[in-house]
């Protein structure tokens, strides 16, 4: 089950991220949830597997913004690494290093 | 029907990531009724067929198009004059294209706190509707400069227009105005604003910006970023006292925060610039101020000091510490009472001052909290002492302005007497005399209230504020004590002490006792003593002290054998009127300090800066046994009148012996050897040449100087150097 104590233990900066939440820890841990149902997790994988840059950035760049809402700190790292070595790019760029991070977060996020 | 003010503003929120839209709702929607559209379509369908929506915030990436379009759409329509929009986007570059495209404003991602999310979005719509500006002119009808509403919504959209340029916010004050309005008239006040206000229009015509008088000579100058405003503020400075008049008249003072922090509200970038201006408020060298590091350090110190208030009152954090009051009226001096005084053990900072946290303290009423604490660990102190050393001694507390509006203060302090058993005499309470010149028939109810139930009433800080003499006459008081400020003041650069006296008349006129704080020196305690102090406490005698330490005091006082220190109201009283009565430090017969007041002041003389001169009356004793002494004394005194003329008033003449006379010199050291024997020898012609006084006295002298002496006891070496001299 997600608690803010998971979440802590996770990695999350949670005391930012409660911030925006106006202290309100279930709300919170609800976003977290419906985070982790978003469909860019999915378009992300899918366009760098099909070598598509440019919709690659568009769904990195989406998922950036809500995971540094929610200070998903160990996910929203390695996703900004992504945002940036796509931005501007038609090809797609190695990110063999840094999508296993973003991944294996997410993995370890689902897991609580 | 529901009230048209309360009923909520609607706004669109644009938004396709879910996470990041139910973060915007739970902020605003207490606030205002939220609309939704997750994609462009639908939001341009809602901006256009909903009418009354007050804001659009927008993110800038879409799943259909992208949210810079919509912008644009918006802005070419014409449709951005009534709606504003707020960019939501987490890029730089974005925020500031968007900014000239026509967008109000932009919050960035990971958004920042909810309080500053509200405050932009309400700025914005507030802005729009030009509500804040509502019922205000343009421009201030004095000067002609922007009023201040309209200069804030104005540098605002200066900002939007140069979105690249770096801007400083400046604030000029005159020091003193009231004084100016007051002496000189208001018709010349206002024309020196006019005059100041016409150089400052004059800089942002040429270097861009714009300028306000924000209230009376309060003036904000926002301006392109230049490195010096020194030919600045000369060049306003430089006839605004007008034609004739002398320039002194009109003072000013800047404040600079350069190159802004586009971030901060518009607001605040001119606090920062009046904070910076604020620490040259009473400087007569310095005009201009810049915001620089130091001090946003600082201000981020006071800020991290008022977070952490609560938890150093939970923790016990603050310690109280002890000044002991000296009772000087006697030949000997006795330990009367104690000062509670508080220290903050910062775990952080280390022991932060009082200097520093009490003013930010008194600004936002957290003095209350803190008072109340230092009085209830005092009144534990006290009964701690009377219960395990049997001693029972009275301390003063502050009790602060706010304190005094506190309906329960007196049965808060009075229970506290209960709780911890105690008289009422064993807590003096201080209260500063501003305090009594603000809202006084208040403040004098509640001090007459707490003297009814027995306490005794200190004014502290007596001298620092504002009283009239016929007020004072009336004030329910057990005693005075003075500022610090009178006691360094008095003896600093020479000794002007003038003052003082004049302060410690006006008690003697009411009646009650003097306390100096402050005390440093053996030459300050003396002349203290000499004009009729009481009390007194400072350096010289200790610096206030943990309990344990303090406790020290009492035993030494206990083995004198008194174990009860009481401030009775009687004796306090009393003390005012036989202060004359002391005069063990002077020679009964020419009125000279005596040997007493010599070795006091010798022994607390900063020997490397002292020098000391022994005169001999060589003949004193011939002229005694040949023309009787009162006439052998009349030499002295006249010889002392001569020395007097030729020394400085702050040197010290003491009579040593019938023949003997020491002059104390200080702030002096060997490099002034040739003014001092000069001064000698001006004497020495004056005794020869004296024609009104007692004829035939013959000089010695021997002159020392602390600074070039082995001998610890300049006396002895002046003594050495006398004999020498005669052989």
């Amino acid at each position: 089950m997600i608690t803010i104590d998971a979440l802590k233990e996770f990695g999350a900066n949670t005391e930012e991220g409660l911030t925006r939440c106006m202290g309100m820890e279930e709300f919170y841990i609800q976003l977290v949830g419906t985070m982790l149902n978003d469909a860019n997790f999915e378009k992300l994988d899918s366009a760098v597997e099909a070598g598509d840059a440019v919709a690659a950035f568009e769904a990195a760049h989406a998922l950036k913004g809500a995971l540094g809402n929610l200070s998903l700190t160990p996910i929203c790292d390695p996703v900004s690494e992504i945002t940036e070595r796509l931005r501007g790019q038609t090809e797609m760029p190695d990110l063999s290093d840094v999508m296993p991070k973003y991944k294996e977060a997410l993995e370890r996020l689902k897991a609580l | 029907m529901k009230d048209f003010k309360s009923e909520k503003k609607k706004i669109l929120i644009v938004e396709d990531e879910r996470v990041n839209l139910e973060l915007l709702k739970i902020v605003l929607q207490n606030d205002y009724e939220i609309l939704t559209a997750e994609d462009g379509t639908r939001a341009l369908d809602l901006i256009d067929n909903e009418s009354s929506l007050s804001l659009v915030l927008l993110d800038l990436n879409l799943p259909d198009m992208s949210g810079m379009d919509i912008l644009k759409g918006m802005s070419e329509s014409e449709k951005l004059d009534n709606l504003p929009v707020i960019v939501l986007t987490a890029e730089k570059e974005a925020e500031v294209e968007s900014l000239n495209i026509g967008a109000s404003d932009f919050i960035s991602k990971p958004y920042p706190r909810p309080e500053v999310i509200k405050a932009r979005v309400n700025r914005t719509i507030e802005l729009s509707e030009g509500r804040m500006i509502i019922g205000q002119t343009e421009n201030d009808s004095l000067t002609g400069l922007y009023t201040r509403e309209y200069f804030y919504s104005y540098c605002d959209r200066y900002d939007t227009k140069h979105p690249d340029t770096e801007m400083d916010a400046l604030v000029v004050n005159i020091n003193h105005f009231h004084f100016i309005n007051e002496r000189y008239g208001r018709k010349y006040a206002d024309e020196v604003l006019q005059r100041i206000a016409e150089k400052i229009q004059a800089h942002v015509d040429e270097h861009g910006g714009l300028a306000s008088r924000r209230e009376a000579d309060n003036f904000v100058v926002y301006t392109p970023h230049i490195t010096d405003y020194t030919s600045l503020l000369e060049d306003i400075s430089e006839g605004a006292s007008g034609d004739g008049k002398d320039e002194s008249i009109v003072r000013l003072r800047m404040g600079v925060y350069p190159k802004v922090d586009k971030n901060l509200e518009i607001e605040r970038r001119f606090d920062r610039a009046k904070m910076a201006s604020d620490t040259v408020r009473s400087t007569f060298t310095k005009a201009i101020a810049i915001y620089d590091n130091a001090l946003h350090e600082s201000s981020q110190f006071s800020e991290q000091l008022l977070i952490d208030f609560s938890r150093a009152i939970e923790e016990e954090q603050f310690v109280v510490h002890y000044q002991p009051k000296y009772d000087i009226r006697g030949d000997e001096m006795v330990l009367s009472s104690a000062e509670a005084l508080v220290r903050w053990k910062h775990p952080e900072f280390g022991l932060v001052s009082p200097g520093v946290f009490i003013d930010l303290f008194e600004k936002n009423g957290l003095i209350q909290q803190l008072d109340s604490y230092v009085w209830r660990s005092s009144a534990r102190q006290i009964s701690e002492w009377k219960n395990v050393l049997g001693i029972s001694v009275p301390v003063s507390v502050n009790v602060s302005r706010v304190d005094m509006f506190d309906p329960s203060l007196v049965d808060d302090i009075d229970s506290l007497i209960a709780e911890f058993d105690l008289n009422h005499g064993d807590l003096i309470l201080e209260v500063t005399e501003s305090a009594y010149t603000e809202d006084s028939e208040h403040i004098i109810g509640t001090v007459q209230e707490l003297r009814d139930r027995g306490f005794f009433i200190e004014m502290d800080d007596f001298g620092s504020g504002y009283s009239s003499l016929n007020m004072l006459s009336n004030l329910p008081i057990d005693a005075l004590k003075l500022d610090m400020q009178f006691i360094r003041s008095a003896f600093k650069n020479g000794k002007n002490t003038r003052m003082l006296e004049i302060v410690i008349e006006i008690a003697e006129s009411l009646n009650v006792p003097v306390i100096a704080e402050g005390v440093e020196t053996a030459e300050q305690l003396f002349t203290l003593k000499q004009m009729g102090c009481d009390i007194v406490q400072g350096y010289y005698f200790s610096k206030p002290v943990p309990e344990n330490e303090f406790e020290e005091f009492l035993i030494e006082k206990q083995e004198k054998g008194s174990d009860e220190i009481r401030v009775e109201r009687n004796k306090y009283r009393k003390l005012a009127h036989d202060r004359h009565v002391y005069d063990a430090m002077h020679d009964p017969v020419t009125g000279l300090y005596n040997g007493s007041a010599f070795d006091f002041l010798i022994y607390d003389s900063d020997k490397d800066h002292t020098a000391l001169l022994l005169i001999e009356l060589s003949n004193y004793d011939e002229i005694s046994k040949a023309k009787g002494s009162s006439a052998a004394n009349r030499s002295v005194i006249r010889a002392a009148e001569m020395l007097r003329d030729v020394f400085r008033a702050s040197d010290f003449i003491c009579r040593l012996k019938n023949d003997e006379v020491g002059v104390i010199l200080s702030r002096i050291d060997s490099s002034h050897r040739e003014i001092i024997e000069g001064k000698i020898h001006q004497f020495k012609e004056a005794v020869a040449s004296d024609e009104q006084g007692v004829s035939g006295i013959s000089i010695n002298y021997g002159l020392v100087f602390g600074d070039e002496e082995n001998e610890p006891d300049l006396f002895k070496a002046a003594d050495r150097a006398l004999k020498t001299k005669k052989n």
